[in-house]
């Protein structure tokens, strides 16, 4: 089981089936959740600063209403200002493959489409995650 | 993580009385060695897992009856534009309308304009025709009358200067008439 899992998206109703998807599944039983990536990019500071309590995952959403940047943005900011040392991806509803090549080239380790079925996608990401941790998993799109 | 005895009882007392039963993720953290409470923790996690994906499935119709609405919505909204480019168009297609029915109406005005000035100039050569005809007339007249002595030449003088006199002044006055029209059209313009 993953110790824990950031979420950053800003629809209230996908925290509630992410989470419970999450503990259905037994991928995590600690969900911790951003609305925005300027929230999320203040948590990486403070993780940045003290690792202490940083998830070892965080979930992505590509487009983030009320943010001032967008997911990859903040996986590009992540992974070069922030330490790295996580798994991180996008999860989003879009399989636009210009923004997969955008989200690949600063550093995201998956995307996951948001829809209906999200449960196999994300048990088939939980049974990667460790390869995802030792970086022997190519980036990898779960449709 | 366990639980003391007197907790499994207690939590396994209200469940009993009450049908109340622990919920959530800390269900899976929690071990015993008392297979009551064991029981009682497969019952807790059986119905905490039912109302979770119950959560989901009505989560997810919720989601999806929102996807629908912004469909809706955007068609709407595209509907919307639409009318209001039709709107639009009528709107130029109106003025357009409106542009070309003063400039056909102007046309016909400078047409009438010119159909006027036309007549004028028409009446003005005639009504100098005349005027120099009749001059003509009564100068050879009275050129005659003088040339073979007649006793009316004293009469024929008296009308020619008359007569030149009235035309002199009906020929000034037409004039004078033309060109205040003349002016007055190019005021307006």
């Amino acid at each position: 089981m993953i110790n824990s899992i950031l979420l950053v998206d800003d629809e209230d109703l996908f925290h509630i089936v992410f989470d419970d998807v999450c503990s259905l599944l037994n991928i995590t039983l600690s969900l911790e959740t951003c609305y925005s990536s300027d929230e999320a990019e203040e948590k990486f500071i403070n993780w940045y600063a003290n690792e202490n309590n940083k998830p070892p995952c965080a979930f992505i959403d590509l487009n983030i209403i009320g943010s001032s940047f967008d997911g990859i943005e903040l996986i590009k900011k992540v992974n070069t200002q922030y330490g790295n040392n996580i798994v991180i991806g996008i999860i989003s509803s879009s399989v636009d493959s210009i923004e997969i090549e955008k989200a690949k080239s600063v550093g995201a380790m998956f995307w996951i489409v948001k829809s209906d079925n999200l449960e196999p996608r994300l048990e088939k990401f939980y049974q990667d995650f460790p390869k995802y941790q030792n970086k022997t998993k190519e980036f990898t799109v779960y449709k | 993580m366990k639980l003391s005895t007197d907790s499994e009882n207690l939590l396994i007392e209200i469940s009993v009385q009450k049908k109340i039963y622990l919920e959530g993720n800390l269900l899976k953290i929690l071990d015993t060695d008392n297979e009551n409470f064991r029981t009682y923790l497969n019952k807790s996690i059986e119905l905490d897992d039912e109302n979770r994906k119950k959560r989901i499935t009505l989560s997810k119709q919720i989601q999806d009856r929102n996807i629908e609405l912004e469909l809706k919505q955007s068609q709407l909204e595209q509907k919307q534009n639409e009318n209001n480019k039709l709107l639009e168009d009528l709107n130029n297609a109106l003025f357009l309308a409106e542009k070309a029915k003063l400039e056909a109406l102007n046309e016909v005005s400078v047409l009438q304009t010119k159909n006027q000035f036309e007549l004028i100039g028409t009446i003005v050569k005639i009504a100098l025709c005349v005027i120099v005809g009749v001059g003509i007339i009564v100068t050879s007249m009275y050129v005659f009358a003088m040339s073979k002595d007649s006793t009316e030449t004293t009469l024929i003088g008296n009308t020619w200067s008359n007569l030149f006199g009235i035309l002199l002044t009906n020929s000034f006055s037409i004039i004078g008439t033309i060109m205040g029209v003349k002016y007055a059209t190019e005021q307006e313009k």
